[in-house]
């Protein structure tokens, strides 16, 4: 009998490793495959037969614990490497993260598996890309929301991210201080909640900042952190205590956390403001716009450049001027008038007449 | 905002309520089995099953309550199963624990993506915030406990009877005596498997709800991984409450409110990291005997062999 338990450990850990379908683990890149990667990679194949450009190259994308169905980047670079897979016929694979601690291996595994093209998305995985792409010298990597310009194989997307909450900052104060939408109080208060103080956040959060200061200098801006990516609970309850202390737009910059956000505007009946992708689908009615980092754009050029032999590791800059940022369309109801002040301030900024910082004001 | 406002401020109390329900549903499963000789460090998994599974149903079925009722089905399956490895088979329970927590953030990323590719349904149906009448009505209390989740007053309930059923009844008394001394429950004529099993069951069944309350109480929305590792401070609420109901009530709600304090400092001068490092120097303090020693069921953990 004793032997039994042993056994029932061993069955367990079995079952385990077939139930593991979309979790990363590090037990080989073939375990954690995705549904969608796998299905879209046969497409992908497909595709190969008909597309006229291009090598076959293998790319392979390893998101963060939030996962790639995270309504923000990481869905935003899938959604990169799905449209190469398609337009350029390369082969993909997409891995998700389940723990920090993974993020080392499952690189590694698409390196190891001799993929052309490994993509770390996500500052959180600086470290790990930077000593992944030191190992495996031969193989290319992009790392999303870095600044790493010292490893010739590693290319580093930075975004001008403070450019694009300049933007829907600047909208949020025009439609604050016009109260331009029903159920607005007059507080002139509005909420962000960080995911974690780190610069890809803050810098959303410093030209969110500085962009309402233009249009609506009274206004109050309420400003924490989740401390975490993943939780939208915690999420929503930060929503709800900016909503308590006045705020009526909300900006949430905080992944799946800020999702939780969007719903407590939204039960509030009260506005929000989308973060990386266009959010305006997870609640329509209340996202009044999007701020955009085109992740997808920097992922799809990057593909095209290793397919094309054009790789350069080191600092790529994504900003106004190449649409590697922006803001979504708005949501019906957002007089025309605000946009068409807000086309203008975008012109400035590309214009080099306003210069936004980085630094969160406390 | 000075200190005296943010302690004094009804949102305060209100947001530890609602921050430490989950953490106390699960710290409460993990107490009942404990107390019945298993031990449980699967509840972060069964909370995520039935977190999944109470949007997946609540969603397909248009009624948040069916969706709850499904998801504990779904969590007691995941008991089950662990019951049946940890009870039947006496594998190593803390190796079970861990399966199960890995199958369940493995099954339930798989399934968002199979059947949700682009996030749960924006109208999942959600279960309702209940005003108590009269009691919201009272100054500051009503501020903080007239106007919660119903969740939060089924899961106050839920702590009333477990208290009652663990130590005023004679099922709390045999469940307990199978944690404690299982040959002695044995040679009183009573089955341990079966109470442990129930134990297991029991233990899922208040992780399951604490699962489905973040995911249709809270919000009305499933995301990967959302528990965010609630389960595994339910642990260390259970310890710190010495495997009493009520002390991991009091645990939890303590965690809760060093979350909502930190929350709350964020924007003074307070460094609110300090405050949300709080619950887990208690823990340490608690384990290491400062507060009065934890002790765990004399019996938990160790796999029953019946006397033959």
């Amino acid at each position: 009998m004793r032997g039994m338990r042993y056994w029932a450990a061993f069955g367990l850990a079995a079952g385990l490793a077939v139930g593991l379908v979309g979790c990363g683990g590090s037990s080989g890149a073939n375990n954690t495959n995705t549904p969608t990667g796998g299905n879209t990679a046969q497409q992908a194949s497909g595709a190969t037969q008909t597309a006229p450009s291009g090598k076959a190259i293998k790319v392979g994308l390893v998101s963060d614990v939030a996962g790639i169905d995270d309504k923000s980047f990481n869905q935003s670079a899938a959604e990169g490497v799905r449209r190469a897979a398609k337009e350029l016929g390369v082969q993909q694979q997409i891995v998700v993260s389940q723990r920090p601690e993974d993020y080392v291996n499952n690189l590694s595994n698409l390196a190891q598996a001799g993929y052309d093209l490994v993509i770390a998305v996500g500052f959180n995985m600086e470290d790990a890309a930077k000593q992944v792409a030191q190992q495996y010298p031969k193989t290319d990597f992009l790392i999303i929301d870095s600044s790493v310009g010292d490893i010739s194989n590693l290319a580093a997307a930075t975004f001008k991210a403070e450019q694009a909450g300049y933007l829907v900052g600047a909208l949020a104060g025009l439609v604050e201080k016009d109260k331009a939408l029903p159920n607005m109080n007059d507080q002139n208060v509005v909420g962000v909640v960080g995911g974690q103080e780190i610069p890809p956040v803050d810098d959303y959060i410093a030209g969110f900042q500085q962009g309402i200061q233009k249009t609506d200098p009274g206004a109050k801006v309420l400003v924490r952190y989740a401390g975490k990516f993943d939780d939208p609970t915690t999420g929503n309850q930060l929503g709800e205590l900016e909503i308590s202390q006045g705020a009526d737009i909300l900006f949430p910059v905080a992944g799946n956390t800020g999702n939780g956000a969007i719903q407590a505007a939204q039960s509030h009946r009260l506005y929000a403001i989308g973060v990386d992708s266009d959010q305006s689908y997870v609640a329509p009615g209340t996202v009044i716009t999007s701020a955009l980092k085109r992740v997808d754009v920097a992922v799809y050029d990057t593909v095209k450049a290793v397919q094309q032999g054009n790789f350069k590791g080191g600092v790529q800059t994504f900003d106004l001027t190449n649409d590697g940022v922006g803001m979504a369309p708005v949501m019906q109801g957002i007089p025309q008038k605000d946009v068409d002040q807000v086309n203008q301030l975008k012109q400035q900024i590309i214009s080099g007449q306003i210069h936004i910082s980085t630094t969160v004001q406390e | 905002m000075d200190l005296a406002t943010i302690f004094l401020s009804p949102t305060l109390w209100a947001m530890t309520l609602s921050l430490g329900t989950p953490i106390a549903l699960a710290a409460l499963g993990g107490t009942f089995s404990e107390r019945s000789g298993v031990v449980n460090i699967a509840m972060e998994g069964i909370m995520l099953t039935a977190a999944f599974f109470a949007v997946f149903f609540s969603s397909l079925t248009g009624n948040a309550w069916l969706g709850l009722l499904l998801a504990v089905a779904c969590g007691l399956g995941m008991g089950l199963l662990m019951a049946w490895a940890a009870v039947h088979l006496r594998a190593d329970q803390i190796v079970i624990g861990t399966a199960v927590n890995m199958i369940a953030a493995g099954l339930t990323a798989y399934l968002l993506h199979i059947f949700f590719g682009q996030g749960s349904p924006s109208n999942t149906p959600q279960l309702p915030v209940v005003t108590i009448p009269g009691l919201a009505q009272l100054p500051f209390v009503g501020d903080v406990i007239g106007h919660q989740n119903v969740m939060v007053y089924i899961t106050i309930g839920l702590f009333i009877l477990a208290h009652y059923v663990l130590f005023h009844t004679v099922f709390g008394l045999r469940l307990r005596s199978a944690g404690e001394n299982p040959q002695a429950t044995e040679s009183a004529g009573l089955s341990v498997y079966r109470l442990r099993y129930l134990g297991v069951l029991i233990g899922a069944f208040l992780s399951a709800l604490g699962g489905a309350y973040l995911s249709i109480g809270v919000l009305n929305s499933f995301t990967q991984n959302m528990t965010s590792g609630r389960g595994y401070i339910a642990l260390a609420a259970m310890i710190f409450g010495k495997w009493t109901p009520w002390g991991a009530f009091g645990a939890a709600m303590l965690f809760g409110w060093a979350s909502a304090l930190g929350y709350m400092f964020q924007g003074t001068s307070v460094p609110y990291q300090l405050v949300l490092i709080l619950p887990y120097v208690l823990t340490v303090v608690a384990l290491v005997g400062l507060v009065g020693r934890s002790r765990p069921p004399a019996a938990d953990g160790i796999p029953y062999v019946h006397a033959r």
